[in-house]
């Protein structure tokens, strides 16, 4: 256990929980200035939660455990991989868990709580969001497999620290077919798996177009609030994984105090860079109707399988 | 005795069980064809006595007497109390294949047996194993009288054909066939006789003929 | 006498003492003697495979046993790794059987004396089918394995006439098998000394490769069938439904990995490995078992049909690792094979584990409700809560998601494909991306089937009475699943029980060195970059559980909660009418996947007698046939019915005629034989 990673654990946690909200927000803003809105602040989500967690709690009558401790277990596997994962340094406590494979699998485990919370809920909503969410995930594994594949090829390995070191020591690797057509996959597994447009509508008030809100349609108070918490989180990690994994200067690979502050610095602006980047991007998109995600999906397969040919031809 | 006169002997037993293999396939008469099976049971007989007078051995000479009995004695009468019990005029008029064609099969059965056997008879030349090809072709002329016959106590003389051909070929190739498998194998004949005895009044009974080729219910 | 041998020389006798108490005793003692009975010999066979992959061997030959070759046992560490988990299976449902086959609220008695005698001697068969080291053995034994199951599948047919159908079926695929077993194992014996698996693994060396392709093709027909390799596969989801769910269980997680034993057995060590297109035939057989298996069983409502589906599904993986390590060995890079190796024998290991706790609980629910299709389930958690924390924990395990046990063995079969890419030339490089995407997809369809089976199946609100009034199962059931539960558990925290000496085995079988090196907390790959620590895994989730319930009891309001109704736009109390059923829930998946699924969809409307234009009723009828039966088994069926209609005419009914045929195949032979010399 080693100083500098024991810190490096502490401060990716505090500042994915602390400023996922606030990254959320800063999409929220740019979305309403671009449509010529004033926007509720940066700092709305934060408020949202805080008075969330001061409601009453309610459970509905007929649900089991698996309701009401799917939004703790969905925020633990955030925490988990926030903890893991290199956002702020190379050389974190968790490194036998910061498998690219383990990482995935884990934000997976979250998602299938959902369902299965949506399920419990014996409604039809619960169990139309279950339904399409899952699909949604079994089409999503083919691509981020093949995806993480080729992102492994130059390195030799599929751990998170590896790659990120790889691309530090070899900067001209990142702009490599490779690493783009990976990119660009990795792309579209984010907004499927993060539930944003095209994908799915996050702030959607429409059932038959609910995804992701279908499923958590019966929360709310302190449950509602970890299930934001966690979905925020999600995006923030999911961000960071891109921008570490194919921008990774900045990150702080010895323990000097002013590198880990850069570090944290660095970290901020990509993913606020991402954010707002998707933001932008989401103001000129439409949700695409269900039966059209697959063909996304599958053209991003064929953007991972080029990268995992590219990777061998061009070795 | 001599071994020019031993070879004779043998010949002449093999011929006698060719010859009246023959006469069953030209003989029309039930009844006659019962007394040439008995002929050539005794001439089984004989192959093997001589065989036993040949070797000295006292249990080949008790197998030659069980087969005598058997075969020239038991059989024979069994077949013949069916033929009595079945009444009337028992010819077998018309075979599937007339009596020419039999005889013509009959040879080049004869042929194909000699052909068959060479091998046979090259694993160990002696006077007996020459004689081999003849109950080959006795057992294949069998066969023939089973399948061209209409009638069901001639089937079973084709029947009891094969069997006598075959344990000649047995008695030609070994030293001597033990005594126990030679009883299991009669015994074994003898109740196939029975029972197809019994099936055959059987169908008398139901059907008021033996003709086989008049039941064509066995089909899908 | 060393463990080995013992411990196998005892599993038989308490086996075989358990067969014959099952057909002496009276009914009330006979189901729990045999269930103990069954246990005993599970114990013994586990201690005698996990002695032998340990290191010590054991044989035996007994010449006069058997007419030909006589009966030759050989204990190695490949037949012991199977021999250990087929014990292990044992255990498990030897205990839940004594409660099952007494039969529930619902009827179905499975203790009559021919059952009770058949399943100790299904279990012994099964256990001596890796230990067998000669030809005739082998057969003997597999003979007797699909026998025994073949009596144990039909246990109920008196009660329901699908049994028969499934058991035709069953017994008419299983004796295909072991004809092209047979074929395959003939040739090779005819090139060989005589029958030993020594002797076979000498000649192995030295075959043309002609004879060595068609030994290896064939006798994959007959092992990929028994593993419910697609396109063999048919008789697996029609046989482990309406078989007992003990015997289910036991089919599914004990005898299909024979399949792969035997695959392994001739193609790694008797042949010695072979040409890469051996390999990349059984790897893509693998990869279109696994999608094809989940896809129906995602498509599918019938809990049982379902998890037989799976199995294919999991089989198609171990295939997939048996495949890539062939690939890997033929290409020289012994480490990667012995991985990819050690992925599949820890996925059959892991297999077997979750199958067995599915199954049980599978069987506990039929045991309480008489039925197996989700559509008329769910709301089971209220009155079967320890059946449904089973069925959860090995719906986690199999669908591969940490902490499961399955996550383990699908992480390192994709560490063994991505790391292949380099190695094995242009074949490796178009072959690994689809096999990584065909796992993937794997995977993705299997979270949705267990998620629908669980979700819909358990959860939420009771669909029908017998759902309603369902109550837990008697304890030895819960014994049952609880050992399977604990073996889940176990395989899934602590890899290093059973990895060590699960990569030893791969490691001998391909002849290379140890391809894990694992310590209690992490597994690490020898010689290429990769590590994987699923117990940190766990422990980071739990704390993270624990640091987020207690962030919600400081940050959050301290009211009690209160109860509220469900969202149900105001219209009134739900019903169960309006839940989601197993059927809806898969409906987006089937109609992405619709070309390859072609649902029958049949809709009818009754109208009013006063007005075609109002709907008093709308009948909606749905099925899913197996496309690749549709294809592949119907045309075949069909032109042996057409053939069978064409040899009708030879048989007129004229008894002259077929003596006739006889005597004239007899003359035919003859005169070949003259003419050929």
């Amino acid at each position: 256990m080693s100083l500098f990673g024991t810190v490096g654990i502490i401060l990716q946690l505090l500042i994915v929980v602390a400023l996922s909200p606030l990254l959320i927000g800063l999409m929220r803003q740019i979305r309403a200035l671009m449509e010529g809105r004033a926007g509720p602040g940066i700092g709305q989500p934060w408020r949202d939660l805080r008075k969330l967690m001061r409601k009453q709690p309610i459970t509905p009558r007929g649900t089991t455990e698996v309701f009401r401790f799917a939004p703790p277990l969905l925020v633990a596997t955030c925490l988990a991989v926030a903890a893991a994962a290199p956002f702020v340094t190379t050389a974190s406590e968790l490194d036998p868990v910061a498998d690219l494979f383990a990482v995935v699998a884990l934000l997976t485990l979250g998602t299938v709580a959902l369902a299965l919370a949506g399920l419990d809920t014996g409604t039809a909503f619960g169990g139309m969001g279950a339904s399409r969410e899952t699909t949604i995930i079994a089409l999503v594994e083919p691509t981020l497999l093949v995806a993480i594949f080729a992102l492994s090829v130059p390195v030799g390995s599929t751990n998170l620290g590896a790659i990120v070191t790889s691309s530090l020591d070899d900067p001209g690797q990142v702009f490599s077919p490779v690493s783009l057509l990976a990119a660009v996959a990795l792309i579209v597994v984010i907004i499927a798996e993060t539930g944003r447009l095209p994908v799915d509508n996050p702030s959607t008030h429409l059932e038959l177009t609910m995804v992701h809100e279908a499923m958590v349609l019966e929360y709310s108070g302190p449950d509602l609030a970890m299930v934001e918490l966690a979905s925020s989180m999600r995006l923030t990690v999911f961000l960071g994984l891109l921008a570490n994994l194919f921008v990774p200067w900045g990150i702080a690979t010895t323990g000097a105090p002013l590198v880990i502050a850069a570090a944290v610095l660095a970290f901020v602006a990509k993913v606020a860079l991402l954010g707002a980047c998707l933001a932008v991007g989401e103001v000129f998109l439409a949700k695409l109707r269900l039966f059209r995600v697959p063909e996304l999906l599958a053209g991003s397969f064929v953007l991972g399988l080029l990268a995992v040919a590219a990777s061998f031809f061009l070795a | 005795m001599s071994t020019a006169l031993y070879i004779q002997l043998i010949d002449l037993a093999a011929g006698a069980l060719l010859l009246t293999a023959v006469l069953v396939l030209w003989r029309r008469e039930l009844a006659s064809i019962i007394e040439v099976f008995a002929l050539q049971g005794v001439a089984l007989a004989a192959l093997v006595g001589i065989m036993a007078v040949e070797q000295g051995s006292a249990e080949l000479g008790a197998v030659a007497l069980g087969v005598l009995l058997l075969r020239a004695g038991v059989l024979p009468w069994v077949l013949r109390r069916a033929l009595a019990g079945a009444g009337a005029t028992q010819r077998e008029t018309k075979p599937l294949v007339n009596v020419v064609s039999s005889l013509l099969a009959a040879a080049a059965l004869t042929l194909l047996a000699y052909a068959v056997s060479q091998p046979l008879v090259q694993l160990a030349p002696s006077a007996a194993t020459h004689a081999i090809p003849v109950g080959m072709a006795v057992v294949l002329i069998g066969f023939f009288v089973l399948v061209t016959r209409r009638l069901a106590l001639s089937q079973l003389v084709g029947f009891l054909l094969m069997d006598n051909g075959i344990t000649a070929v047995g008695f030609l190739t070994t030293a001597g066939v033990g005594l126990i498998v030679e009883l299991g194998v009669t015994l074994d004949v003898l109740l196939v006789v029975l029972v197809l005895q019994v099936l055959k009044t059987r169908m008398r009974e139901a059907f008021g003929d033996t003709d086989l080729d008049e039941l064509r219910e066995l089909h899908d | 006498m060393n463990p080995v041998s013992g411990a196998l020389l005892g599993a038989v006798i308490v086996g075989a003492l358990s067969a014959v108490a099952g057909l002496l005793l009276p009914r009330p003692a006979r189901s729990a003697v045999v269930g103990v009975g069954i246990a005993a010999s599970g114990v013994a066979a586990v201690v005698a495979g996990v002695a032998a992959m340990a290191g010590q061997g054991a044989s035996l030959a007994l010449p006069d046993l058997l007419p030909l070759s006589g009966v030759v046992i050989g204990v190695d560490a490949l037949g012991g790794l199977f021999l250990a988990v087929t014990g292990g299976v044992a255990v498990a449902t030897g205990i839940y059987g004594m409660g099952y086959c007494t039969g529930g609220r619902h009827g179905h008695r499975t203790d009559g004396r021919l059952v009770q005698a058949t399943l100790p001697l299904f279990v012994l068969a099964m256990m001596l089918v890796p230990v067998a080291a000669s030809v005739g053995t082998f057969l003997l034994c597999w003979e007797l394995m699909a026998l025994t199951s073949l009596l144990l599948v039909i246990a109920e047919h008196r009660r329901r006439p699908a049994v028969a159908s499934a058991g035709r079926w069953y017994a008419v695929m299983t004796q295909l098998g072991l004809v092209a077993i047979l074929i395959g194992l003939l040739v090779f014996v005819s090139n060989a000394a005589d029958g030993t698996f020594a002797a076979l693994r000498v000649a192995g060396h030295h075959l043309s490769p002609t004879v060595a392709g068609l030994v290896f093709v064939t006798t994959l027909i007959g092992f990929g069938s028994k593993a419910g390799m697609v396109p063999l596969h048919a008789w697996l989801p029609r046989a482990h439904p309406e078989a007992p769910s003990n015997v289910s269980a036991l089919m599914s997680a004990a005898m299909v990995n024979l399949g792969v034993y035997g695959i392994v057995r001739v193609g790694f060590d008797l042949l010695g490995g072979g040409p890469n297109w051996w390999w990349l035939l059984v790897l893509s057989l693998g990869a279109l078992s696994a999608v094809y298996g989940i896809l129906q069983a995602a498509i599918g409502t019938d809990l049982k049909r379902l998890l037989g589906y799976s199995t294919s599904e999991n089989m198609g993986l171990v295939l997939i690792g048996v495949g890539a390590a062939g690939l890997f060995a033929s290409s020289g890079d012994g480490t990667l094979a012995g991985l990819a190796m050690a992925a599949a024998m820890l996925h059959i290991v892991n297999h077997a584990a979750f199958k067995t706790l599915l199954f049980q609980s599978a069987g506990s629910v039929v045991y309480a409700t008489g039925r197996r299709d989700l559509d008329d389930l769910g709301g089971l958690r209220v009155g079967m809560p320890r059946t449904t924390a089973a069925f959860g924990l090995g719906a986690l395990a199999a669908s591969a998601l940490p902490p499961g046990a399955a996550f383990v063995s699908e992480w390192l079969l994709l560490q063994a494909l991505i790391h292949g890419l380099p190695a094995a030339g242009i074949s490796a490089a178009i072959v690994m991306p689809l096999a990584v995407a065909a796992v993937a997809l794997t995977a993705g369809l299997a979270v949705a089937t267990f998620v629908k089976a669980y979700g819909v199946g358990f959860l939420a609100r009771p669909r029908s009475p017998e759902a309603r009034s369902a109550v837990e199962s008697p304890p030895s059931m819960i014994a049952g699943m609880a050992v399977a539960g604990a073996a889940c558990i176990a395989l899934a925290l602590l890899p290093i029980l059973v990895l060590p000496a699960i990569g030893a085995v791969a490691g001998g079988v391909v002849d290379s060195g140890d391809p894990v090196a694992v310590t209690a907390m992490t597994i690490r790959l020898v010689d290429v970059a990769g590590s994987l620590s699923p117990l940190m895994l766990a422990i980071a989730l739990v704390v993270g559980l624990a640091a987020t319930l207690a962030g919600a009891r400081v940050f959050a309001t301290r009211r009690a909660a209160r109860a509220a109704r469900l969202w149900d736009c105001g219209a009134g109390p739900l019903s169960a009418r309006m839940e989601y059923t197993a059927t809806s829930f898969a409906e987006p998946l089937q109609r992405v996947f619709d070309d390859v699924v072609q649902a029958e969809q049949d809709v009818d409307v009754t109208h009013h007698q006063e007005s075609s234009y109002l709907v008093k009723a709308v009948e909606y009828r749905r099925r899913v046939p197996d496309r690749i039966e549709r294809r592949l088994y119907d045309p075949v069926l069909a032109a042996m019915a057409g053939w069978g209609r064409a040899g009708r005419r030879l048989a007129p009914g004229s008894v002259h005629r077929y003596l006739g045929y006889g005597f004239y195949s007899v003359c035919a032979l003859l005169i070949l034989l003259v003419v050929t010399r």
